[in-house]
């Protein structure tokens, strides 16, 4: 299996990826804001254990990486691909994670909580993703000591995860349901019901690209079933939107849309990561409405490499200007497999 | 009623914030909404809410810096501040300081999903403090089941006078 960005966009590509988290922590053990390096060590030794001792396929499907050993490009890069947290890779503190090769399972130990489960496909696999992910957990609960509490269930660092400690996302493309300004109404709509919607990329109110994550804030009360359910009749409900937009857009403007993209992608010498995201969700959008006609590009897969660390990690450390130059290459070389 | 910010959209957001009991109200349009950071409603409004309501809580409990949590050594006032609890046991010493947060948060206090391997089965009721069955009063006395309110008071009485002996 591959990357989330790397897979094929099924049907009309609206949404790009699932993740699913669990957050999960020792009884008796401070919280990670609480633990000393020597706590984080001996963390870091039992879970690894737990899990490569365990003489089950995760203990030949997963590998232990100790974050001081990553060098600074690989570990930003790695937020780039959905791997890790920002503040996770930022940390100084002793971290380490327990990562699968196709990066789609990845434990993060030491974050917020003592570990945080991850798991991230292509397209919308929640299920399949939450599967996974209860399975580790299951594992790892025969031998740690989870908090838990009969009340409150799975005990957090944050009490917002109190529970089932799950948050499950979905990060959809919806570039059209934002041209029309329809988001303010949708974070509100869906905030109502517990959700939310934040842009996946870019600071604050602006999202860059238009992708969406949209998530479940509540833990305590719901079943993971139940919060799973409804984060799937949400995401379901928004890509009919989404497509039924779609269909009423003026077909030779958003013909002109998408063309232009493509051919300042196509020519440009310099591009800078927002430009770029831009334009590769025009691509997106052309691509799943036929008129970018061709298999072999891979918008969000071109989307995740022409990231700063994605570049600088493949050709080095560089300036911002220098990466503009090396982004506008790639870019040019990725869009270049097209033939009109 | 216009936008307070643009004066010219229909306000159809209206953000309420308390923070240490004073109100403060917001009345914006989408758009305006939006440019101030309100779109991701959830995100903010739960770090928000974690400060204010700690706040609120913090102020009516005199001990909020005295009681530490035997475990790591957290007092309530460092979990108000950093809105991160120390470790597992500060949720049975911080217990009754917690629970209006965590039912403003999640709407709930009843855990409702899996269980682990290793949890016990048979778990022994917690002893019902003063603050839970005030709690518990003014849902009763909001949903008018005024018969079980009174029981309820008396218990509290019971309690304190306890307490005063």
């Amino acid at each position: 299996m591959s990357s989330w960005y790397m897979k094929k966009s099924l049907d009309n590509g609206i949404a790009v990826s699932s993740r699913i988290r669990l957050a999960r922590n020792i009884k008796g053990l401070a919280f990670p804001s609480r633990m000393t390096d020597n706590d984080r060590q001996k963390l870091n030794e039992t879970v690894k254990n737990a899990i490569l001792e365990s003489n089950t396929p995760f203990s030949k499907s997963l590998k232990f990486i100790d974050m001081e050993d990553v060098p600074e490009n690989e570990k930003f890069s790695m937020v780039e691909r959905h791997i890790i947290s920002p503040e996770f890779a930022s940390s100084q503190k002793r971290r380490a994670i327990i990562i699968s090769e196709d990066e789609s399972i990845c434990i993060m130990i030491g974050e917020e909580d003592h570990l945080r489960i991850q798991v991230i496909y292509g397209g919308l696999e929640l299920e399949k993703a939450y599967d996974v992910a209860e399975k580790l957990d299951t594992l790892l609960s025969g031998s740690l000591n989870f908090a838990f509490d009969s009340n409150l269930g799975f005990l957090t660092e944050c009490p917002t995860n109190l529970g089932t400690g799950l948050r499950a996302s979905v990060m959809l493309h919806l570039p059209v349901i934002e041209g029309e300004g329809g988001i303010a109404d949708l974070a509100q709509s869906v905030n109502k019901i517990g959700f939310t919607v934040r842009g996946m990329y870019g600071e604050g109110s602006k999202a860059i690209g238009s992708l969406y994550q949209i998530s479940n804030q509540i833990t305590l009360g719901i079943s993971e079933k139940n919060a799973l359910d409804n984060l799937k009749i949400i995401t379901t409900q928004l890509i009919e939107r989404e497509q039924k937009a779609r269909e009423s857009l003026n077909k030779i403007k958003v013909e002109d849309l998408c063309m232009r993209a493509f051919g300042l992608l196509s020519n440009a010498r310099l591009l800078s990561s927002e430009e770029m995201m831009n334009l590769i969700s025009r691509i997106k959008l052309g691509q799943s409405l036929g008129i970018i006609d061709c298999e072999n590009i891979n918008p969000m897969g071109i989307f995740v490499e022409a990231q700063p660390y994605m570049l600088m990690r493949k050709f080095g450390t560089m300036s911002a200007d220098e990466r503009d130059i090396y982004r506008a290459n790639f870019v040019r070389e990725e869009i270049g497999k097209e033939k009109i | 009623m216009l936008c307070e910010k643009c004066g010219k959209n229909h306000a159809t957001t209206h953000i309420k914030t308390v923070i240490g009991g004073v109100v403060h109200e917001k009345n914006l349009c989408g758009y305006c909404a939006a440019s101030e950071g309100y779109n991701s409603i959830g995100h903010n409004s739960l770090t928000e809410m974690l400060s204010s309501v700690f706040g609120d809580v913090l102020a009516s409990s005199k001990n909020a810096a005295a009681t530490r949590c035997s475990c790591c050594g957290a007092t309530f006032s460092d979990i108000a501040e950093t809105g991160k609890v120390g470790c597992s046991e500060c949720y049975t010493t911080f217990y009754s300081e917690l629970l209006p947060y965590l039912k403003r948060v999640h709407g709930s206090t009843k855990h409702a999903g899996k269980v682990p391997n290793k949890a016990p089965l048979i778990v022994k009721p917690r002893e019902e403090t003063v603050e839970d069955l005030r709690l518990r009063l003014s849902e009763l006395v909001s949903s008018e089941m005024f018969e079980e309110a009174a029981i309820v008071r008396d218990k509290i009485k019971k309690l304190e006078g306890k307490g005063n002996e």
